[in-house]
């Protein structure tokens, strides 16, 4: 017996969810701004331009030699590389430590007071 | 948490542009320009400008924020300055003529390849893809916006291979 024929199935691609922004929810939705809506929206706004602003900050910082300022008055140089998106660490490079300087290295948000850089 | 870190992004926006002193633990102290607080951590960016034309950026953490204390309010020319100092830089300036032709060519190159384009903000400088990502002039990988890593890294992959071929 030979195999039937298999016949292609045509795929329909709907663009759009049927709350129009198919990305899951919209805030400008009916169902949003009954739950959240008003203040919500504008903090929201407020909320993005700040963080906006500081992950460009994050960005000026990154290669610059740093100095952060851990607990216990202790200090230490580096220069930046990166930090993460919850706020748990720091990366960089050429830490100077009494012991030599580390190449690399992860510096804890919790154990950071402040650091600062020039521009 | 401490009071800092509890407070709305409303109230943290009430300290930007603003002359502060803050006070952190182990008798820290901080003072300058507020350019940030980020909403996530707390922490607030401060901005010194040294004798030399430098900028000392200072980030206090906002786990060690115990009080800030408001000096004095920037006037218009402080908050331009400050609003400034983290723009991206311009490494070519083009002229309007410039910058719109090279907006109008890449927002016909993305249509042609049948990529969502429309044009946005004062005066229609952004482009902005598909709903999600956004360019600012000059038009190039380095000004594209986006929250979502994939797209932005595929647009500004698309954008590059599309600069070199104009070269």
């Amino acid at each position: 017996a030979t195999m039937p024929v298999l016949v292609p199935v045509g795929v329909l691609r709907l663009p759009r969810g049927p709350d129009g922004c198919s990305r899951g929810f919209s805030p400008t939705s009916p169902r949003f701004q009954a739950l959240l809506g008003g203040d919500m929206v504008v903090a929201q706004g407020v909320r993005a331009a700040l963080r906006q602003r500081y992950l460009r900050g994050l960005a000026a910082a990154r290669g610059r030699p740093t100095r952060f300022c851990l607990r216990a008055g202790v200090q230490v140089d580096a220069v930046f590389g990166a930090a993460d998106v919850e706020a748990v660490a720091f990366q960089v490079d050429a830490l100077r430590t009494p012991l030599g300087v580390q190449a690399a290295a992860l510096l804890r948000c919790a154990d950071v007071l402040a650091y600062s850089f020039l521009l | 948490m401490n009071d800092w870190q509890r407070k709305s992004p409303l109230d943290w926006e009430t300290y930007v542009n603003k002359m502060v002193k803050v006070a952190a633990i182990e008798k820290h102290e901080y003072e300058g320009w507020v350019l940030t607080v980020d909403p996530v951590s707390a922490s607030i960016v401060l901005a010194t400008f040294l004798e030399n034309e430098k900028v000392s950026i200072s980030v206090v953490l906002g786990h060690a924020v115990q009080e800030v204390e408001i000096l004095k309010e920037g006037d218009d020319e402080m908050k331009q300055r400050l609003s400034c100092i983290f723009a991206p830089e311009e490494s070519k300036a083009y002229s309007t003529e410039e910058e719109e032709k090279r907006k109008n060519a890449l927002k016909t190159w993305l249509e042609t390849n049948h990529i969502p384009v429309t044009e946005q903000g004062e005066s229609g400088r952004t482009l902005c893809v598909a709903g999600v990502l956004t360019i600012d002039p000059p038009y190039g990988p380095e000004e594209c916006s986006s929250s979502n890593e994939i797209i932005l890294s595929r647009v500004q992959g698309l954008i590059q291979g599309y600069l070199e071929k104009q070269q």
